[in-house]
Protein backbone atom coordinates (compact mmCIF):
# COMPACT_ATOMS: atom_id res chain seq x y z
CA UNK A 1 0.00 0.00 0.00
CA UNK A 2 0.91 3.67 -0.49
CA UNK A 3 -0.15 6.71 0.85
CA UNK A 4 -0.27 10.32 -0.43
CA UNK A 5 -1.43 13.41 1.24
CA UNK A 6 -2.23 16.57 -0.19
CA UNK A 7 -5.83 18.66 0.23
CA UNK A 8 -9.03 19.34 -1.40
CA UNK A 9 -11.04 22.07 -1.26
CA UNK A 10 -8.90 23.14 2.15
CA UNK A 11 -9.15 19.82 3.45
CA UNK A 12 -6.66 16.71 4.17
CA UNK A 13 -6.82 14.30 0.88
CA UNK A 14 -5.06 10.83 1.47
CA UNK A 15 -4.84 8.88 -1.76
CA UNK A 16 -4.86 5.24 -1.11
CA UNK A 17 -2.82 2.86 -3.51
CA UNK A 18 -3.17 -0.65 -3.42
CA UNK A 19 -3.99 -2.85 -0.14
CA UNK A 20 -5.40 -1.88 2.88
CA UNK A 21 -5.49 -4.53 5.45
CA UNK A 22 -3.83 -5.81 8.94
CA UNK A 23 -0.38 -5.35 8.45
CA UNK A 24 -0.35 -1.85 6.18
CA UNK A 25 -3.60 -0.31 8.59
CA UNK A 26 -0.67 1.32 11.33
CA UNK A 27 0.47 3.39 8.01
CA UNK A 28 -2.62 4.89 7.32
CA UNK A 29 -4.06 5.09 11.13
CA UNK A 30 -0.50 7.19 11.30
CA UNK A 31 -1.68 9.64 8.02
CA UNK A 32 -5.01 10.27 9.73
CA UNK A 33 -3.95 11.11 12.69
CA UNK A 34 -1.51 13.65 10.90
CA UNK A 35 -4.62 15.05 9.01
CA UNK A 36 -6.32 15.33 12.19
CA UNK A 37 -3.93 17.30 14.10
CA UNK A 38 -5.04 20.52 11.93
CA UNK A 39 -8.37 19.85 13.57
CA UNK A 40 -9.98 19.93 9.82
CA UNK A 41 -13.80 19.93 9.34
CA UNK A 42 -13.75 16.77 7.22
CA UNK A 43 -10.91 14.42 6.14
CA UNK A 44 -11.47 12.57 2.51
CA UNK A 45 -9.73 9.33 1.16
CA UNK A 46 -9.23 8.66 -2.47
CA UNK A 47 -9.71 4.95 -3.08
CA UNK A 48 -9.65 4.64 -6.41
CA UNK A 49 -6.74 2.88 -6.70
CA UNK A 50 -7.54 1.28 -3.38
CA UNK A 51 -7.37 -2.77 -4.29
CA UNK A 52 -8.73 -4.49 -1.20
CA UNK A 53 -9.15 -3.28 2.50
CA UNK A 54 -10.44 -5.42 5.62
CA UNK A 55 -11.11 -4.99 9.19
CA UNK A 56 -7.36 -3.82 9.46
CA UNK A 57 -8.16 -0.33 7.19
CA UNK A 58 -11.96 -0.02 8.55
CA UNK A 59 -10.76 0.28 11.75
CA UNK A 60 -8.95 3.31 10.75
CA UNK A 61 -11.81 4.73 8.92
CA UNK A 62 -14.31 4.11 11.83
CA UNK A 63 -12.07 5.91 14.24
CA UNK A 64 -11.48 8.88 11.86
CA UNK A 65 -15.81 9.09 11.75
CA UNK A 66 -15.68 8.66 15.40
CA UNK A 67 -13.01 11.61 15.65
CA UNK A 68 -14.87 14.02 13.10
CA UNK A 69 -18.37 13.85 14.77
CA UNK A 70 -20.05 17.00 15.57
CA UNK A 71 -17.70 18.67 13.10
CA UNK A 72 -17.87 17.35 9.43
CA UNK A 73 -17.16 13.96 7.95
CA UNK A 74 -14.64 11.48 6.60
CA UNK A 75 -15.39 10.91 2.68
CA UNK A 76 -14.25 8.47 0.52
CA UNK A 77 -13.48 9.07 -2.99
CA UNK A 78 -14.51 6.20 -5.91
CA UNK A 79 -14.04 2.60 -4.11
CA UNK A 80 -14.89 0.00 -6.44
CA UNK A 81 -17.44 -1.83 -6.01
CA UNK A 82 -15.83 -4.57 -3.70
CA UNK A 83 -14.67 -2.11 -1.40
CA UNK A 84 -18.00 -0.52 -1.52
CA UNK A 85 -19.77 -3.23 -0.50
CA UNK A 86 -17.98 -3.96 2.50
CA UNK A 87 -18.29 0.00 3.93
CA UNK A 88 -21.65 -1.04 3.48
CA UNK A 89 -21.87 -4.35 5.30
CA UNK A 90 -20.09 -2.52 8.26
CA UNK A 91 -22.44 0.16 7.67
CA UNK A 92 -20.20 3.11 7.18
CA UNK A 93 -22.17 4.42 4.84
CA UNK A 94 -25.77 4.51 6.58
CA UNK A 95 -23.96 7.04 9.33
CA UNK A 96 -24.40 10.71 8.87
CA UNK A 97 -20.67 10.72 9.37
CA UNK A 98 -19.70 9.31 6.36
CA UNK A 99 -19.95 10.07 2.40
CA UNK A 100 -18.88 8.62 -0.35
CA UNK A 101 -18.53 10.49 -3.70
CA UNK A 102 -17.82 9.63 -7.45
CA UNK A 103 -16.01 12.48 -8.43
CA UNK A 104 -13.68 15.13 -6.04
CA UNK A 105 -16.08 17.65 -8.19
CA UNK A 106 -19.23 16.66 -5.77
CA UNK A 107 -17.04 16.37 -2.66
CA UNK A 108 -15.65 19.61 -3.44
CA UNK A 109 -19.45 20.88 -3.51
CA UNK A 110 -20.11 18.80 -0.52
CA UNK A 111 -17.30 20.89 1.50
CA UNK A 112 -18.86 23.95 0.21
CA UNK A 113 -21.80 23.21 1.55
CA UNK A 114 -20.31 22.11 4.87
CA UNK A 115 -19.01 25.36 5.59
CA UNK A 116 -22.14 27.05 4.43
CA UNK B 1 -12.36 -31.46 23.23
CA UNK B 2 -12.42 -34.17 20.36
CA UNK B 3 -13.54 -32.99 17.05
CA UNK B 4 -17.21 -34.84 16.18
CA UNK B 5 -16.75 -36.64 12.85
CA UNK B 6 -20.06 -37.59 13.02
CA UNK B 7 -22.13 -34.20 13.54
CA UNK B 8 -19.61 -32.42 11.75
CA UNK B 9 -17.67 -33.95 9.72
CA UNK B 10 -14.14 -32.94 8.96
CA UNK B 11 -13.26 -31.62 5.56
CA UNK B 12 -10.85 -33.86 4.84
CA UNK B 13 -12.90 -36.67 5.38
CA UNK B 14 -14.76 -35.95 2.54
CA UNK B 15 -12.68 -37.01 -0.09
CA UNK B 16 -12.36 -33.31 -2.33
CA UNK B 17 -8.90 -32.24 -3.26
CA UNK B 18 -6.99 -29.63 -1.24
CA UNK B 19 -4.39 -27.78 -1.96
CA UNK B 20 -2.63 -25.84 1.05
CA UNK B 21 -0.60 -23.32 1.83
CA UNK B 22 1.19 -23.29 5.18
CA UNK B 23 2.52 -19.41 6.66
CA UNK B 24 4.08 -17.74 9.93
CA UNK B 25 1.06 -16.11 11.43
CA UNK B 26 2.30 -12.42 10.54
CA UNK B 27 0.87 -9.17 9.43
CA UNK B 28 3.20 -8.54 6.92
CA UNK B 29 2.26 -12.10 5.34
CA UNK B 30 -1.32 -11.52 5.06
CA UNK B 31 -0.36 -10.33 1.36
CA UNK B 32 1.13 -13.49 0.64
CA UNK B 33 -2.44 -15.45 1.79
CA UNK B 34 -4.30 -13.42 -0.34
CA UNK B 35 -1.92 -13.91 -3.49
CA UNK B 36 -2.79 -17.96 -2.29
CA UNK B 37 -6.90 -17.12 -2.10
CA UNK B 38 -6.65 -15.54 -5.45
CA UNK B 39 -5.09 -18.48 -7.45
CA UNK B 40 -7.75 -21.14 -5.49
CA UNK B 41 -10.74 -19.00 -6.32
CA UNK B 42 -9.51 -18.36 -9.75
CA UNK B 43 -9.33 -22.59 -9.99
CA UNK B 44 -12.31 -23.16 -8.77
CA UNK B 45 -13.81 -20.83 -11.27
CA UNK B 46 -15.22 -17.73 -8.52
CA UNK B 47 -15.98 -14.57 -10.02
CA UNK B 48 -13.93 -11.20 -8.94
CA UNK B 49 -16.21 -10.62 -6.40
CA UNK B 50 -16.59 -13.68 -4.59
CA UNK B 51 -12.86 -13.72 -4.66
CA UNK B 52 -12.74 -10.51 -3.47
CA UNK B 53 -15.13 -11.81 -0.18
CA UNK B 54 -13.18 -14.94 0.31
CA UNK B 55 -9.97 -13.00 0.24
CA UNK B 56 -11.52 -10.55 2.96
CA UNK B 57 -13.09 -13.47 5.37
CA UNK B 58 -9.65 -15.33 5.17
CA UNK B 59 -7.60 -12.56 6.00
CA UNK B 60 -10.00 -11.93 8.93
CA UNK B 61 -9.63 -15.55 10.02
CA UNK B 62 -5.99 -15.18 9.59
CA UNK B 63 -5.85 -11.75 11.22
CA UNK B 64 -7.31 -13.27 14.32
CA UNK B 65 -4.97 -16.14 14.48
CA UNK B 66 -2.19 -14.01 14.07
CA UNK B 67 -2.97 -11.26 16.90
CA UNK B 68 -3.94 -14.15 19.38
CA UNK B 69 -1.37 -16.35 18.41
CA UNK B 70 0.92 -17.05 21.66
CA UNK B 71 3.28 -19.14 19.43
CA UNK B 72 4.43 -16.77 16.44
CA UNK B 73 6.90 -19.77 15.63
CA UNK B 74 3.82 -22.07 15.11
CA UNK B 75 2.43 -21.43 11.24
CA UNK B 76 -0.86 -20.73 10.30
CA UNK B 77 -1.81 -23.55 8.19
CA UNK B 78 -4.37 -22.87 5.33
CA UNK B 79 -6.18 -25.62 3.36
CA UNK B 80 -8.47 -25.06 0.49
CA UNK B 81 -10.76 -28.11 0.14
CA UNK B 82 -12.56 -28.44 -3.61
CA UNK B 83 -15.70 -30.15 -3.42
CA UNK B 84 -18.23 -30.16 -6.34
CA UNK B 85 -20.88 -27.79 -4.53
CA UNK B 86 -18.63 -25.86 -2.45
CA UNK B 87 -15.26 -24.18 -2.07
CA UNK B 88 -13.93 -25.08 1.79
CA UNK B 89 -11.37 -23.08 3.40
CA UNK B 90 -9.89 -24.41 6.15
CA UNK B 91 -7.45 -21.74 8.71
CA UNK B 92 -5.47 -23.89 11.59
CA UNK B 93 -3.70 -22.51 13.82
CA UNK B 94 -2.53 -23.28 17.38
CA UNK B 95 -4.16 -20.70 19.87
CA UNK B 96 -7.45 -19.53 20.96
CA UNK B 97 -10.15 -17.70 18.72
CA UNK B 98 -10.05 -14.04 19.88
CA UNK B 99 -13.65 -12.98 22.11
CA UNK B 100 -14.48 -9.33 20.62
CA UNK B 101 -16.02 -8.48 23.76
CA UNK B 102 -12.91 -9.22 26.06
CA UNK B 103 -10.88 -6.79 23.94
CA UNK B 104 -9.73 -3.38 25.71
CA UNK B 105 -7.51 -1.00 23.64
CA UNK B 106 -6.70 2.29 21.60
CA UNK B 107 -7.48 -0.01 18.75
CA UNK B 108 -10.54 -1.35 19.66
CA UNK B 109 -12.44 0.24 16.39
CA UNK B 110 -11.30 -3.13 14.41
CA UNK B 111 -12.32 -5.59 17.79
CA UNK B 112 -15.15 -7.51 16.72
CA UNK B 113 -15.64 -6.58 13.27
CA UNK B 114 -13.98 -9.95 11.54
CA UNK B 115 -16.06 -12.44 12.52
CA UNK B 116 -19.44 -10.19 11.37
CA UNK B 117 -17.77 -9.90 8.18
CA UNK B 118 -16.89 -13.35 7.44
CA UNK B 119 -20.39 -14.26 8.57
CA UNK B 120 -21.91 -11.48 5.97
CA UNK B 121 -19.37 -12.51 3.21
CA UNK B 122 -19.31 -16.47 3.59
CA UNK B 123 -22.13 -18.95 3.15
CA UNK B 124 -21.37 -20.82 6.06
CA UNK B 125 -18.68 -20.25 8.99
CA UNK B 126 -17.59 -22.81 11.43
CA UNK B 127 -15.07 -22.32 14.31
CA UNK B 128 -13.76 -25.04 16.11
CA UNK B 129 -11.21 -26.11 19.21
CA UNK B 130 -8.94 -28.43 18.25
CA UNK B 131 -7.33 -31.09 20.74
CA UNK B 132 -3.64 -29.62 20.46
CA UNK B 133 -4.69 -26.22 21.84
CA UNK B 134 -5.54 -24.34 18.72
CA UNK B 135 -8.51 -22.68 16.56
CA UNK B 136 -9.52 -24.52 13.50
CA UNK B 137 -11.79 -22.06 11.84
CA UNK B 138 -13.62 -23.27 7.95
CA UNK B 139 -15.18 -20.86 6.00
CA UNK B 140 -17.46 -22.32 2.80
CA UNK B 141 -18.70 -20.92 -0.26
CA UNK B 142 -21.80 -23.02 -1.81
CA UNK B 143 -22.38 -23.07 -5.88
CA UNK B 144 -24.57 -21.17 -6.77
CA UNK B 145 -28.17 -22.86 -8.25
Amino acid sequence: MQLASSQLAQVPLIVIDGECDHGSAEALRAAVEEALSADPLAILLDLENCTYIDSGGISVLLGAVRRLRGRGWLGVLAPNDNVRRLLEIVGLTAGAGFRVFDHRDDASRALEELRG
Amino acid sequence: MMRDATARPDPSSEGGRCLRFSVQPQAARLAEIRRFVEEVGGEFGLDAGRVFDLKVAVSEACANAVEHSGSAHAPLELCAWFHPDRLVFEIADSGDFRVPQAERGSRADSRGLGLPLMVALMDEVRIRKTPGGGTNVTLSLFTKG
